[in-house]
C-alpha cells in the first residue's frame, strides 16, 4: 500500500486535532475548564468579537510600530556592522554573547520608564526584534561575492552605484530572512508585554479572562494569536521565495562561515 | 587592526557605558528615579545577594531551570534524531515545526496556569515545552550534519554499527549538539523568567518583575545585572567547549 502524502498527513492531523479538541471535552475526559470545546470557543470569539476586534487592533497597532523600529534600526546597524571591518571585528562578538540574555528581565524596565501604554510594548517588542534583524542585515552584507563588487568596481561604479547596484540586491535574500524572524519576535514580544502588564491588546483579554477562568474566551484569544503569526509567516515566506531567484546570483557558495548561519538561524525565544 | 586593540575598544566602549551610567543621572540629565546611578546599583547587587528570600528566590529559580532542561533536551533530542532519521515521518513534521516557531509560546501561559496551578510544576511544564521545539530542530540539524561520504567510507572499511556510532556520528555531531545545548539553554531561562514574571510567588523572575511594579529601581537594574551575568557566563562556557570541539569536524 502506498503511503499517503506528508502533505495530506499534515491535514488529517490538524483535522484530528480539531476533532480531538471538539471531542474530549464533550466526552467529558476533559473538564470543560481545562479544555472548552471548540465550538464552544468559536462562539465566544463571535459573541465578543467587538471587544476582540478592539483589542487586535491595538496589538496590530503597537505591532506595526514596533516592527517600523526593529527593521529601520536593525537594517542600519547591521548594515553599518556589516560592512565596515572594524566595527564588526569590535562589535559582533558582542552581540552574539547579549544573545543569551533573556530580554524579557528588561521589560519591567521598560514599564518603568514609558508607562503601561501601548509606548512600553512598542519599545519591548522593538528590541526584541532589532537583533535578528540587526544580525542577518550584518550577515547579508558580509557574505556578497566579492567578485561582483571587484568587477563593478574595475568598471568604474561609484561608492552610491556599489551600493544600490550590487550591495543591496546581493544582500536583499539575507536580510528578508531577518526581517521574517524580527517580525515574528516583534508579534512574541508585543505579546508578552501584553500579557505581562497591559490594560490592552489580545494579551491582556487574554490574563483577564484567564483570571476570571473564563477558558473559552482565553482559547479565542489564543486562536487568534496563533492564526495572526502563522498569517504573518506565511506572508513572509511567500515574499521570501519570490525573491529566491537573487539568492543564488550573488551569494559566495560554501564561503559564508558558520557564524553567519548561526546567526541566521537564530530562533526565537519566548 | 590587532586582537588587543579590538579588546582594548571593546573595553573602552565598555567604559563609556558605565561612565554614562553613573554620570547622566547625576549630572541631572536623566530622571535618578528611572535610571539610578551605577554607583547605587552596584552596592545594591550586594545588598540583594545578601538576602535570605533571594537565594531562596535563586534557588527555586535554578531548581525550575534545571528540572524542565532535564526533560526538554533529552526529549528534544530523541524526536529530532527520529525525525531526521525516518525521512517519512520528518517530513510529515518539519513544516509544522517551522510554522510552531513563530508562533508565540508565551500565549499558551494561561492553559499551563489552568492545568498545573502556578507553582513548580508549571514553570517546569512552560520552561520545557517552550524549549523542545528548538532541541528537536537542533538535533534532526545535527543528524544531518554527518557527512554521507564519511559514512560511506567508514561502512566501506567494515565498521560496525557501534564503530559508525562512536567514530563517526558521536564526533561529527557533537558540536553541533553542543550548539543546541546552548540555544536550548537561552531557551529554557527565558521560559522560566517569563512564567515567573507572568504568575508566581517565588522564583527571581517574580521578584525582578514585583521590583518593576513598586518602582524600586535600584533593586531592579541590579537584579537585571544579576541575571545577565549569569546567561552570559553559561553562554560562553559552552561557546568555549563548542569552539574546543569543532576542531574535530575538520
Amino acid at each position: 500500500m502506498k503511503r499517503p502524502s506528508p502533505r495530506a498527513v499534515r491535514w488529517m492531523l490538524i483535522a484530528a486535532i480539531l476533532v480531538v479538541w471538539e471531542a474530549l471535552p464533550r466526552l467529558g475526559l476533559v473538564a470543560e475548564l481545562l479544555l472548552p470545546p471548540l465550538s464552544k470557543t468559536l462562539v465566544a470569539l463571535v459573541n465578543a468579537w467587538p471587544e476582540y476586534m478592539s483589542a487586535l487592533f491595538v496589538t496590530l497597532y503597537e505591532v506595526i510600530l514596533a516592527m517600523l523600529i526593529a527593521c529601520g534600526a536593525g537594517i542600519l546597524v547591521g548594515a553599518l556592522v556589516g560592512g565596515i571591518t572594524l566595527l564588526r571585528n569590535v562589535f559582533l562578538p558582542v552581540f552574539s554573547s547579549l544573545y543569551a540574555v533573556p530580554i524579557v528581565i528588561l521589560y519591567p524596565v521598560f514599564t518603568a520608564w514609558f508607562g503601561i501604554g501601548s509606548e512600553s510594548k512598542v519599545a519591548f517588542a522593538g528590541a526584541y526584534g532589532f537583533f535578528p534583524v540587526m544580525l542577518s542585515t550584518a550577515a547579508g552584507i558580509r557574505t556578497i561575492d566579492e567578485q561582483l563588487l571587484l568587477a563593478a568596481r574595475s568598471m568604474g561604479a561609484t561608492v552610491p552605484q556599489q551600493i544600490t547596484r550590487v550591495i543591496i540586491p546581493a544582500s536583499i535574500p539575507t536580510v528578508l530572512t531577518g526581517l521574517r524572524l524580527g517580525g515574528a519576535l516583534t508579534i512574541i514580544g508585543v505579546v508578552v508585554a501584553e500579557m505581562l502588564t497591559s490594560a490592552a491588546g489580545i494579551g491582556y483579554l487574554v490574563t483577564s479572562y484567564r483570571t476570571i477562568l473564563d477558558s473559552p474566551h482565553v482559547f479565542a484569544g489564543v486562536l487568534m494569536i496563533l492564526i495572526l503569526s502563522v498569517l504573518f509567516d506565511t506572508a513572509a515566506r511567500a515574499i521570501e521565495r519570490r525573491t529566491l531567484v537573487w539568492q543564488t546570483a550573488g551569494r559566495r557558495e560554501r564561503a559564508s562561515s558558520k557564524e553567519d548561519k548561526a546567526t541566521l538561524a537564530m530562533p526565537a525565544p519566548a | 587592526m590587532s586582537r588587543i586593540g579590538i579588546i582594548a575598544v571593546r573595553f573602552a566602549l565598555l567604559a563609556a557605558v558605565l561612565a554614562a551610567w553613573e554620570l547622566l543621572p547625576r549630572l541631572g540629565i536623566v530622571n535618578a528615579m528611572l535610571l539610578p546611578p551605577l554607583s547605587d546599583v552596584v552596592p545594591m547587587l550586594g545588598d540583594i545577594l545578601a538576602r535570605p528570600k533571594v537565594h531562596e528566590a535563586i534557588g527555586v529559580s535554578a531548581a525550575e531551570f534545571a528540572v524542565a532542561f532535564v526533560i526538554a533536551v533529552p526529549l528534544g533530542t530523541a524526536i529530532g534524531v527520529l525525525s531526521a532519521e525516518n525521512e517519512y515521518f520528518g517530513e510529515i513534521f518539519k513544516p509544522m515545526l517551522f510554522y510552531v516557531f513563530s508562533v508565540p509560546k508565551s500565549i499558551f501561559l494561561p492553559m499551563f496556569i489552568l492545568v498545573f496551578g502556578i507553582g513548580f510544576q508549571q514553570k517546569v511544564a512552560y520552561a520545557a515545552f517552550s524549549t523542545i521545539f528548538v532541541v528537536i530542530m537542533s538535533a534532526s540539524a545535527a543528524v544531518e550534519s554527518v557527512k554521507a561520504e564519511h559514512l560511506l567510507v567508514a561502512r566501506s572499511y567494515g565498521a560496525t554499527r557501534r564503530q559508525v556510532l562512536t567514530r563517526v556520528y558521536i564526533p561529527s555531531m557533537t558540536p553541533v549538539l553542543l550548539e543546541a545545548l546552548r540555544i536550548s539553554m537561552i531557551f529554557n531561562f527565558t521560559g522560566v523568567m517569563i512564567a515567573e514574571m507572568y504568575a508566581s510567588r517565588t522564583g527571581i523572575g517574580q521578584m525582578i518583575s514585583s521590583w518593576g511594579e513598586n518602582f524600586q529601581m535600584p533593586q531592579l537594574f541590579a537584579g537585571v545585572i544579576l541575571l545577565a551575568t549569569v546567561a552570559i557566563i553559561f553562554n560562553e562556557t559552552i561557546r568555549w567547549f563548542e569552539t574546543r570541539c569543532s576542531a574535530w569536524r575538520t
